[in-house]
C-alpha cells in the first residue's frame, strides 16, 4: 500500500501543479450542463427535463474521467516514466491503484460539481436519500471510467491513439445506454450491446431513483453490475499493463 | 566476480534482430563502457539487463540474479538512467527524486534526497518545476533519481548525450566517485573520448559484440605512423600501437645528431574501432 499511496500522492501533486488542466476538467462539464439548459429551454412545455439532465451530467463525468486518465497514462509511457516506475520496483497493481486513488479526488469533485449544477439549473427537487444515491452512482461510474481509461491506455503508444477509442466506446454508449432513448425501443441486438457499457447501468439506476417511491431493491442489481464493472476493468487493466516488452 | 554475465542474448522484433547473440561480462566495481554507433542495440541490451525487455533467447545474470525471474530482488540493487530524462515535468526536482526514492525502502528518505540533490549540484533549483530546467539539468535530476537508493549497480544509457563539455566532465568525475565507493557502472556511449575513460569496453555492432577489452588494449590494435626526419630527408613507417613497438622502431635510429625530428601519429580509438568494424564487415 505504501507504493500505491506514493503514486496517488504524486498524481494528485501533478494535478494540483497544473491549475489550467484542473480548472478545465471541472469547468468543461459545468459549461456543457449550462449549454444543455439553454437547449432544453427551447423544448415544448411538458418536456421531461429530469429524464435527461442527471444522465447527461453523469455522461460528462464518465467521458472526462476516461479521457483524462487514459491520456495521463499514455503520457507516462511516452515520457518513459512508466518504464522507470517498473524498474524502480513499483508493481502493476500498485500503479493502477495509485492512479485510481489519485484520480478519484478529481472524479469526486467533477461528480459533485456537475450533479449540483444540474439539480440547481433544472430546478430538480429530490430528497436526501435520492441525492446521495445519485452521487454514489455517478461516483461509481467515474471509478469505472478511470479503470476504462487505464485499460484503453495499454493499447495506445501515444496520446493520439487514445482518440479512436472515443467513437469506439464512448459515442456508442451515448446512443445505446438509454441516455437519449429507452433501450427497449432499440433493436434487440443494439439493446444487448448497450448492456456492455457502464453508462447503461448508471443510467438504469438514475432513471429509477429520479422517480418517486423507489426502494433499494429496485436498483441493487444495476449498482452491483456497475461496481463489478470497475473490478473487472481493474483486473483487465492489471493483466494488460505491460511491464516488459 | 562478474557483476554482469550475458551469454548468447538474442532479441527479435518480428523480422528485425536487434541483438544477435551478445556475449559479455562486466567485473564487479568496474566502469564499463558499451560502445557502438546509433542503432547498434545498446539501449536494447540495457533494457534486457534491467528487466524491461524479454529476450528472445540467451542468458542474462546481473549481480547473480535474473532480471525477469528475480526482478523484485534485483531492482532494489540497481539504478537506471534512461536515454530520455523520464521525469515528471510538472513536479520539482526534489519531488521527482523523492518519488522514485519512495519505490525503495530507503532509510531516512528525506535526508537521502537532500544528499543526492547536493551531490548532483541541484540544491539551488531543487524546488523548481523540472519543465523550467535546461537539458543538462534534467539529466542531472535523472541521475539523482537513479542514485537515490544507493544502488550497487548503475545502468546509464548515453548519460552525456547532448550535454556540454563542462557538464560531461562533471558527470565523469561523479561516475568515478561512485565506482570508488564500490558501485559497478554500465554506461552506453557512442563517444570514443568517453570510452577511453572506462576500465573496460565492449564494442557493439549490429547487435553483436565485436571486441571487448580495456580501451588501452583495444587502442594497441591500431597502428602508429612514425616519421623520422633526417638531414637530407624523411623516413616514414607504420608500426604497432604498443609502447614497445615504438621503442623497437626507434632503436635502429638511436639519437644521432642527424636525427632532427621524430613524429609519432598514433591511431585514435575511433580509428581503431572503425578498422575493427571494417574487418568484421570483410
Amino acid at each position: 500500500m505504501r507504493h500505491t499511496f506514493a503514486i496517488a500522492r504524486r498524481v494528485v501533486k501533478q494535478l494540483l501543479r497544473n491549475p489550467r488542466f484542473l480548472v478545465l476538467s471541472v469547468a468543461a462539464p459545468l459549461v456543457i450542463v449550462y449549454l444543455l439548459k439553454l437547449f432544453f429551454d427551447t423544448m415544448p412545455e411538458g418536456f421531461d427535463v429530469a429524464r435527461y439532465a442527471v444522465p447527461v451530467a453523469a455522461f460528462l463525468v464518465h467521458f472526462l474521467a476516461f479521457i483524462l486518465c487514459a491520456i495521463a497514462l499514455v503520457q507516462e509511457r511516452t515520457a518513459g516514466t512508466m518504464e522507470r516506475m517498473f524498474i524502480n520496483g513499483f508493481r502493476r497493481i500498485e500503479i493502477i491503484g495509485g492512479y485510481v486513488l489519485g484520480f478519484l479526488g478529481l472524479a469526486t469533485f467533477q461528480a459533485v460539481a456537475a450533479l449540483a449544477e444540474a439539480i440547481w439549473l433544472f430546478e430538480l427537487d429530490y430528497d436526501g436519500e435520492t441525492l446521495i444515491t445519485l452521487f454514489v452512482v455517478v461516483w461509481l461510474l467515474a471509478i469505472a471510467s478511470v479503470m476504462l481509461g487505464i485499460f484503453v491506455s495499454t493499447f495506445a503508444r501515444h496520446e493520439g491513439q487514445v482518440f479512436p477509442f472515443i467513437p469506439l466506446i464512448i459515442l456508442p454508449s451515448v446512443f445505446l445506454s438509454g441516455l437519449l432513448v429507452d433501450v427497449d425501443e432499440l433493436p434487440q441486438w443494439a439493446g444487448w450491446l448497450g448492456h456492455a457499457f457502464p453508462l447503461f447501468w448508471a443510467n438504469d439506476v438514475i432513471q429509477v431513483v429520479i422517480e418517486a417511491n423507489w426502494i433499494f431493491e429496485d436498483v441493487w442489481v444495476s449498482f452491483s453490475v456497475l461496481a463489478g464493472y470497475g473490478v473487472a476493468l481493474l483486473l483487465l487493466a492489471s493483466l494488460t499493463l505491460r511491464e516488459a516488452e | 566476480m562478474d557483476a554482469i554475465e550475458v551469454a548468447g542474448l538474442v532479441k527479435r522484433y518480428g523480422k528485425i534482430e536487434a541483438l544477435s547473440g551478445v556475449d559479455l561480462s562486466v567485473p564487479e566495481g568496474a566502469v564499463f563502457g558499451l560502445v557502438g554507433p546509433n542503432g547498434a542495440g545498446k539501449t536494447t541490451l540495457i533494457k534486457a539487463l534491467v528487466g524491461s525487455l524479454r529476450p528472445t533467447d540467451g542468458e542474462v545474470s546481473v549481480l547473480g540474479l535474473s532480471p525477469l525471474k528475480d526482478k523484485a530482488r534485483l531492482r532494489r540493487q540497481i539504478g537506471y538512467m534512461p536515454q530520455s530524462p523520464a521525469l515528471y515535468d510538472d513536479l520539482s526536482a526534489r519531488d521527482n527524486v523523492a518519488f522514485f526514492g519512495a519505490a525503495h525502502h530507503t532509510p531516512d528518505l528525506r535526508k537521502r534526497v537532500a544528499e543526492v540533490i547536493e551531490f548532483t549540484d541541484l540544491a539551488n533549483r531543487a524546488n523548481d518545476p523540472v519543465h523550467t530546467f535546461s537539458g543538462g539539468m534534467k539529466r542531472r535530476v535523472s541521475l539523482a533519481c537513479a542514485l537515490v537508493h544507493r544502488p550497487k549497480m548503475l545502468f546509464l544509457d548515453e548519460p552525456t548525450a547532448a550535454v556540454d563539455p563542462q557538464l560531461r566532465s562533471r558527470f565523469w568525475t561523479t561516475f568515478r566517485e561512485l565506482a570508488r565507493d564500490g558501485a559497478t557502472l554500465f554506461i552506453s556511449t557512442h563517444l570514443m573520448d568517453e570510452a577511453m575513460l572506462c576500465d573496460r569496453i565492449s564494442i557493439l555492432r549490429r547487435g553483436r559484440v565485436i571486441a571487448s577489452d580495456s580501451p588501452r588494449r583495444i587502442l594497441e590494435r591500431g597502428g602508429t605512423r612514425l616519421t623520422v626526419g633526417r638531414e637530407g630527408g624523411e623516413e616514414q613507417s607504420v608500426i604497432g600501437g604498443r609502447p614497445e613497438d615504438l621503442a623497437e622502431a626507434l632503436r635502429p635510429h638511436g639519437l644521432s645528431r642527424d636525427v632532427t625530428a621524430v613524429g609519432v601519429d598514433a591511431d585514435s580509438l575511433e580509428t581503431v574501432v572503425l578498422s575493427i568494424i571494417g574487418k568484421e564487415e570483410g
